[in-house]
């Protein structure tokens, strides 16, 4: 499942570092030089400190699902960055964007959402040239 | 399956970013000569405890010890670090601290770690205090409690608080002390400023493939307004398994937006949700454990 996912994660080089702030802990399971999008649907969005958690059930080619984590800050850091608990219900749609982990598993430091009615998230705040 | 492949030219965001941070931290940036100023302030000071002696000697009436709260200065709403000098890297002008070979050891160390992507935090992946000095740089929200009596300097990271005590008290007696996270701190007021010192801190890292401050170490605060969205903290850090000679640092604050008042520092509790728990790595950096979503695809219906 990873290897097909891999496939498709674009293995772009990055010239931007995150802005990761000095939080509970490193971020040097993230590999900060690629980056995955998958579309696919809320499962849950644990909105809790340290830091939150946005699942997105993504369904593969072969029709199984794979859920995929996708990690923020805490819930003062997202608020101030406009992604409210409420903005990201069960069953929504939409397009996440990450760092993912550098062992495999499908878990990624969230950069970007985009939900199916184009409203767009992101949880460490808009970067520059961002429209 | 809907999976997307994207490429995105983030090095034109890397320019703004770039551009931007340059420009903020131009703008907050102490000028040469205060900061040799204020650097000297510490070097002329045979310790921590002597040179808050000599603030508060030189303050009206010998500072003021629990003033009235009508002349103490409003810090109230919420603040985040928002820059300044750094522990171990120059200052303005390029003076950079005097460090003891012990703590140029770690510093190396701590950049061989870092460039092999080694990353590991000794207080807070297993959520334990950034403690003080780390306090002062750590991110997220911050709350200036001020009373006459006593001054709560809090972080929403760990939940952490400050406390200050300006009633006149002195540090327990000798006999009394123990290592503490945060130090014990007692302070006095120079008309609008906060002037503040702590002793009794334990030995422990100072962040991230950083050195191991010691139990020696002990410091000195001004704390005052800048003006309204900015508070300065101005800090002389003592500590001799650290510096030959003390180091200052000014760290800025800067008031967060909240007019509607909706933002609030919530409590942290880092077992709330396992898949923040992190394991330290038989090469010495940081891993996430287990999660608790799927890790294996589900098996399509039949």
């Amino acid at each position: 499942m990873i290897g097909r996912i891999a496939g498709c994660v674009v293995l772009t080089l990055v010239f931007t570092a995150p802005l990761r702030l000095e939080a509970h802990h490193s971020a040097v399971m993230f590999d900060d030089q690629k980056e995955v999008t998958v579309e696919g649907t809320v499962k849950e969005f644990q909105y809790t400190n340290p830091h939150s958690w946005l699942l997105v059930d993504v369904t593969n080619k072969d029709g199984s699902v794979t859920t995929w984590g996708f990690e923020a800050e805490g819930p003062t850091t997202l608020l101030r960055n406009g992604v409210r608990p409420g903005d990201l219900k069960f069953g929504t749609k939409l397009t996440v964007t990450g760092h993912p982990m550098k062992d495999g598993r499908p878990g990624a430091l969230w950069m970007k959402a985009v939900r199916d009615d184009g409203k767009e998230f992101y949880p460490a705040g808009r970067p520059r040239g961002a429209q | 399956m809907a999976i997307r492949c994207l490429v995105r030219p983030l090095l034109f965001a890397l320019v703004f970013v770039s551009a931007a941070t340059a420009a903020s931290a131009q703008a907050n940036r102490q000028s040469a000569e205060e900061f040799r100023r204020m650097l000297a302030m510490g070097t002329k000071s045979r310790s921590a405890s002597e040179l808050y002696a000599a603030l508060k000697m030189a303050a009206p009436g010998g500072g003021r010890q629990t003033p009235p709260f009508a002349q103490l200065p409003d810090w109230s709403g919420l603040w985040t670090a928002s820059g300044g000098g750094n522990f171990f890297s120059p200052g303005p002008g390029g003076t950079a601290p005097k460090l003891t070979a012990a703590a140029q050891s770690a510093l190396k160390q701590g950049a061989d770690n870092q460039s092999k992507g080694i990353e590991y935090d000794e207080n807070l992946s297993q959520c334990g205090p950034p403690g003080y000095p780390r306090w002062l740089v750590i991110p997220f929200l911050r709350e200036f409690i001020v009373r006459p009596e006593e001054t709560w300097l809090t972080s929403e990271t760990v939940n952490n608080v400050r406390r200050v005590y300006t009633d006149g008290r002195d540090h327990p007696p000798v006999d009394e002390r123990y290592p503490l996270y945060y130090g014990d701190s007692i302070g006095f007021w120079d008309g609008p400023k906060l002037v503040i010192h702590t002793n009794q801190l334990m030995e422990r890292s100072m962040g991230r493939n950083q050195p191991t401050q010691s139990d020696k170490m002990e410091t000195v605060e001004v704390w005052q307004s800048v003006n309204a969205t900015t508070i300065k903290a101005d800090v002389w850090i003592f500590d001799p398994a650290l510096y030959t000679e003390p180091w200052y640092v000014q760290r800025l604050y800067t008031k967060v937006p909240n007019e509607d008042k909706s933002l609030r520092v919530r409590y942290w509790n880092c077992n709330e949700n396992p898949n923040n728990d992190v394991v330290k790595t038989s090469n010495g950096s940081t891993n996430y454990k287990d999660f608790t979503f799927d890790d294996k695809p589900k098996e399509p219906a039949k």
